[in-house]
């Protein structure tokens, strides 16, 4: 381990503290606005949004490859603008392009990245040898990166990241451009990783199904602010167990302004375009479409079923997140 | 969901590793090392060009001149000021490479300082440059060139190939991070590495120059560079010094030229760090 341990005797604190941290890029773009949380060691936290909401950025910021204009971020205690080399010190990233040197091997990139974060010889070499047998890479490790596929190279980039035993991982976007076969490998892998003593990892992902399978709690990222942060369960429970999907061509505001007037729908409701959502919750889904032509409402198609996240992520923001 | 399986024992926290500067920046060297010449063919195409010059294209151009056996051995280290700023030119590629499908993100989040990125690939444009000049020089002494051997010499000689090498590293750098792809870059290695020793004295003396383009010359650090390469190996016999300086006492302008060609070398090398720090981190 590149951090020494000792006590303190400070008690313990979060793995990462995340202060009104911004950043407003030159010609008053702001791409993250004020976020706040904490993450507690050994969890694994997620930042969901789309592609510009924010979340690589924020990444950029608490890795110190992009410099915060506000607020201030910690990585095990250690001030990622004051302290970065520490901060560094504790941390890895698997970022979300490729990062190899792709003309080395993969034992080599490995042994790069231990020698860089200070690990002893005798320790990486153990350390590299257990990692590639664990991420299924024994095999091609010494091989050059550029003859690997596109799923090796990811899982080495993730075994990269292990071999300075990190307090903090930073996963940015790890699936992304996969296939699905090889993203629900690697997110069988990613979920292992949680097994690891201590390492609180931080992932970002536009994939629900990500974060709801990866993550202890999810910050929802929207326009660079965090809009929601909870347990995906909580979050999920905010629309309660069923919603009722209509399709209403004709003046879908006047259908939901209708519903909620007449109590068929609450202010959680949501319109987007022709669809209007409405969690069931006082009443059956089945009453709720009954009610519909008595308020001259005429849906072209009605649905129900279970709330999911991109749900929660339209509710708040007004957008879907694979958008 | 799973719970949260681990946590870190309360009353621990962390100390940060106090950073290892000689074995980081051992390590980066290594890592381009292995970059630059991980074939045989990679370790062999930078010998070809100084013993082209050495064994064909000095000899040839002495054949030009009446009694041209030393014109010869003139061209030869003139080519050192040609060599080196290709060579570190084409070292400027892999800093592109790096940045747009390399591993300089994951360098860029490695405890380390980041200045010594461009401090280990330096220390490889300066291995491979003193390659080729030894190349260059014993290639033109096994055709026949004769060289002023003495230490003081040799001192004065490897101090501009050293600070010449590091200036022009330093130039690379700061190319390679502000010009965004590789053919612009490429497109500049002319005006950058070759226009200069044109200027410089390599093929013909300064006061060959018209007066306005030899003043112009002699703030070149390649200029001083091959002044000192030739005082250094060619003895006094050699003109450049006295051509850049006017002054009579040779030594005081070697002097001189070496303090220009480090304060060159100075600036530079601390220009190319916070241009790397600054493209590196928004």
């Amino acid at each position: 381990m590149s951090a020494r341990l000792r006590a303190a005797g400070n008690g313990a604190r979060p793995a990462v503290e995340v202060r009104g941290l911004t950043k407003t890029y030159p010609g008053g773009i702001e791409a993250v606005r004020g976020v706040d949380f904490e993450v507690a060691p050994g969890e694994v936290f997620g930042l969901l949004g789309p592609n510009g909401a924010g979340k690589s950025t924020t990444i950029g910021m608490l890795t110190t490859t992009i410099k915060p204009s506000a607020g201030s971020a910690r990585l095990a205690g250690f001030d990622v603008v004051r302290d970065p080399l520490a901060a560094r010190s504790v941390s890895s990233v698997v970022f979300q392009e490729p990062v190899l040197d792709r003309a080395l091997s993969g034992r080599r990139n490995l042994d790069l990245h231990a020698r860089l974060w200070g690990i002893p010889p005798s320790a990486a070499a153990r350390r590299i040898a257990e990692l590639a047998r664990s991420f299924g890479l024994s095999e091609v490790i010494g091989r050059p990166v550029d003859s690997l596929s596109g799923g090796q190279r990811r899982r080495l980039e993730i075994a990269r990241a292990l071999v300075s035993e990190p307090r903090v991982l930073f996963l940015d976007e790890p699936t992304v451009g996969l296939d699905t076969r090889i993203r629900y490998e690697l997110l069988d892998l990613i979920g292992g990783l949680r097994g690891r003593t201590g390492m609180t990892t931080v992932l970002t992902t536009h994939y629900l199904d990500e974060a709801e399978r990866l993550c202890d709690r999810i910050a929802v990222m929207h326009q660079g602010a965090i809009v929601a942060l909870d347990r995906p369960a909580a979050l999920l429970a905010r629309l309660g167990t069923e919603l009722v999907e209509l399709r209403v061509e004709h003046d879908p505001a006047g259908a939901l302004a209708a519903m909620r007037a007449h109590g068929l729908a609450a202010g959680d409701a949501f319109a987007v375009g022709s669809t209007l959502t409405i969690p069931a919750r006082a009443r059956p889904a089945r009453d709720t479409i009954a009610a519909l032509p008595g308020l001259g409402i005429h849906a072209e198609a009605v649905t129900t079923r279970q709330p999911t996240l991109d749900d929660v992520y339209l509710q708040l923001t007004g957008s879907r997140l694979a958008a | 969901m799973t719970a949260i399986t681990t946590t870190v024992p309360a009353g621990i926290t962390f100390t940060a590793p106090r950073p290892r500067r000689l074995a980081t920046w051992a390590t980066l060297a290594r890592r381009r090392f292995m970059l630059s010449a991980h074939t045989p063919r990679e370790v062999l195409a930078p010998l070809v060009t100084p013993l082209l010059f050495a064994l064909v294209i000095a000899p040839a151009l002495a054949r030009m001149i009446p009694g041209g056996a030393g014109y010869s051995t003139f061209v030869i280290v003139g080519t050192v000021g040609l060599l080196i700023p290709l060579t570190c030119t084409f070292a400027g590629i892999g800093v592109i490479v790096d940045r747009t499908g390399g591993a300089r993100r994951e360098l860029l989040a490695a405890p380390i300082p980041r200045s010594l990125i461009v401090l280990g690939n330096m220390a490889v444009a300066i291995a491979v440059s003193l390659l080729q000049v030894a190349a260059l020089i014993v290639a033109g002494w096994a055709r026949g060139s004769h060289f002023h051997v003495a230490a003081a010499g040799i001192g004065w000689f490897l101090g501009a190939v050293l600070t010449f090498t590091v200036f022009m590293y330093a130039v690379a750098e700061i190319l390679a991070n502000r010009i965004p792809t590789q053919e612009e870059y490429v497109g500049l290695t002319p005006v950058v590495a070759i226009l200069p020793w044109f200027l410089a004295g390599s093929l013909f003396p300064l006061t060959a120059l018209p007066g306005w383009l030899a003043a112009v010359a002699r703030i070149l650090p390649t200029t001083h560079t091959l002044a000192l390469l030739r005082y250094g190996v060619l003895g006094h016999g050699s003109t450049g010094l006295h051509d850049i300086w006017g002054i009579g006492s040779t030594t005081t302008a070697a002097a001189l030229s070496l303090l220009v060609l480090a304060g060159w070398a100075a600036l530079a090398t601390a220009a190319s760090i916070r241009v790397f720090k600054r493209s590196a981190v928004h």
